[in-house]
């Protein structure tokens, strides 16, 4: 197929006999790698005390195909494979160490690979002001599956200096329900003989299934030679399980109970079964000169669970030479805790809902990346039947007020299909 | 209410940052069309989108996720 739309030549005429750029001129391949840790002392899996500790390593392909002139089709493919100390503590008794929640366990949900594959389909019209877009996904994890589909319109007005666009997505997963070891039904009944006592109120969720549903809409305007900019908003609504099942939770109001250096669960997070989200944002962005550009960017969010955040970023690109671009980033991010936070056994037994998940806790966090980029558009470096057209290397640092940082690198690189 | 004043102001702002414009020909969008200009996240940037809506509770207007599609916030 590849091979034969490269036979299709670069330009053609439409019925009318006017002149039609193609949409993409030729098959473009990005490969994407990028690696991330993290570290904090607040995990929720441990009810929110407890290592944070994560590694994860995820290579990403797209591969974006010119159909014909018109039409563009585009593969995504991702895998995501972590080591997460946290939720090898789903189990925290694996017999080599006494248990212990800044202690990671060998269990079996140390590790493991979360995939996921996008297609996308685009249609542009002759006149190249109108376009629509489709999307089918599908991703799975070892506690987790998922299948989404979308599409989106876009219309181009105002000889093309406005840009107005509207999208849908609809998001369908299924958990497979995975409780802390001590809470299990067949496993459970062993830690109430071991430790005298222990008998903790815990129920099954009955429900397996969270659906989101998303519907966005964007508009963007060239504001003057130098600068253009963007507004948009999103719209989610989710129902189902929005709570995780292998989130534990402690109770002020009920005795502690502990095997060898672990506190046992008296519950499992518990959290409304509908949630509604609200984000509005907006980018600016300034041509400085042929050497400096100013990109900025402004999000305000809020959800019914009781929760507003805002996040400003800027990154200012320089370019040191025709080819290569320096671009230094910081974004600035706070919120609100939701309704439902409280940190580890603070929580009350009498609650409807209750988490120790510190994501939904009040914090700030600073984030500081640094990317070099290298750009060739002529593609003269080869390698085989692929032009060398961009190579980006990135890192990021981000910090919360809270005890939790993390660190990323990320590579790409981009070819063009001669 | 606050929320609907604050859709209602960002609107506002919109709409007067946008209607006071000009319109550029093709010929004259040689800065807009650099592609350091372009109105999006670069393609690198993805993995720190992703990070993010698994790490923090806010998602969307962003080209990123908004919830749905993996087991994050």
């Amino acid at each position: 197929m590849i091979a034969s739309v490269l036979a299709v030549s670069a330009q053609d005429d439409n019925a009318a006999g006017e002149y039609k750029k193609r949409v993409l001129e030729h098959t473009e391949i990005d490969i994407l790698l990028n690696y991330y840790e993290q570290d904090g002392e607040n995990a929720a899996v441990t009810g929110g005390r407890g290592t944070e500790e994560l590694t994860d390593f995820s290579p990403t392909i797209i591969v974006a195909v010119p159909l014909n002139d018109d039409d563009v089709l585009t593969i995504n493919a991702n895998i995501s494979a972590y080591t997460s100390a946290s939720s090898s503590n789903v189990n925290p008794f694996d017999g080599k160490q006494p248990a212990d929640p800044f202690v990671a366990s060998s269990g079996a949900s140390k590790s493991d690979v979360w995939g996921n594959v996008v297609g996308s389909y685009s249609h542009s019209s002759d006149d190249r002001n109108r376009l629509w877009n489709a999307n089918l996904s599908g991703s799975a994890e070892f506690d987790y599956i998922s299948i989404g589909f979308g599409g989106g319109r876009t219309w181009l007005f105002n000889e093309k200096n406005t840009e107005l666009s509207l999208n849908g997505n609809v998001y369908l997963d299924t958990w497979s329900l995975i409780y802390p070891i001590e809470l299990r039904p067949d496993e459970g009944s062993s830690f109430q003989q071991l430790v005298p006592g222990y008998d903790p109120s815990f129920n099954e969720h009955s429900s397996k299934g969270r659906n989101s549903y998303s519907a966005g809409i964007g508009l963007s305007q060239i504001l003057s030679s130098r600068m253009t900019g963007y507004v948009s908003a999103d719209f989610i609504l989710q129902d189902g399980l929005l709570s995780t099942p292998f989130h534990r939770i402690y109770f002020a109001d009920k005795e502690d109970y502990f095997y060898e250096n672990f506190h046992l669960a008296d519950d499992i997070e518990q959290l409304p079964d509908t949630r509604f989200k609200i984000a509005l944002g907006a980018r600016l962005n300034y041509f400085v000169n042929h050497r400096v550009t100013l990109r900025t960017f402004y999000r305000y969010y809020t959800d019914d669970w009781g929760i507003t955040s805002h996040t400003a970023s800027i990154e200012i690109p320089v370019k040191i030479t025709d080819k290569f671009t320096l671009y230094p980033s910081y974004r600035f991010y706070n919120q609100t805790a939701a309704d439902y936070f409280a940190p580890y056994n603070e929580h009350l037994s009498t609650e409807e809902f209750y988490t120790s998940d510190y994501d939904l806790s009040e914090f700030s966090a600073n984030n500081y990346g640094f990317g070099i980029s290298y750009t060739d558009v002529f593609t003269k470096g080869h390698i085989w039947k692929l032009g060398l057209k961009s190579i980006d290397l990135k890192y990021h640092k981000y910090d919360r007020d809270s005890a939790f940082t993390a660190s990323m690198f990320s590579f790409g690189v981009k070819f063009v299909v001669d | 209410m606050r929320m609907k004043k604050k859709i209602i102001l960002l609107a506002g702002l919109g709409i007067m940052l946008f209607s006071s414009c000009t319109v550029l020909k093709e010929y004259e969008k040689v800065n807009i069309n650099d592609p350091d200009m372009a109105l999006a996240d670069r393609k690198i940037d993805k993995f720190q989108t992703t990070f993010q809506s698994y790490r923090e509770a806010a998602s969307g207007a962003n080209g990123g996720k908004t919830g749905g599609g993996c087991g994050c916030n």
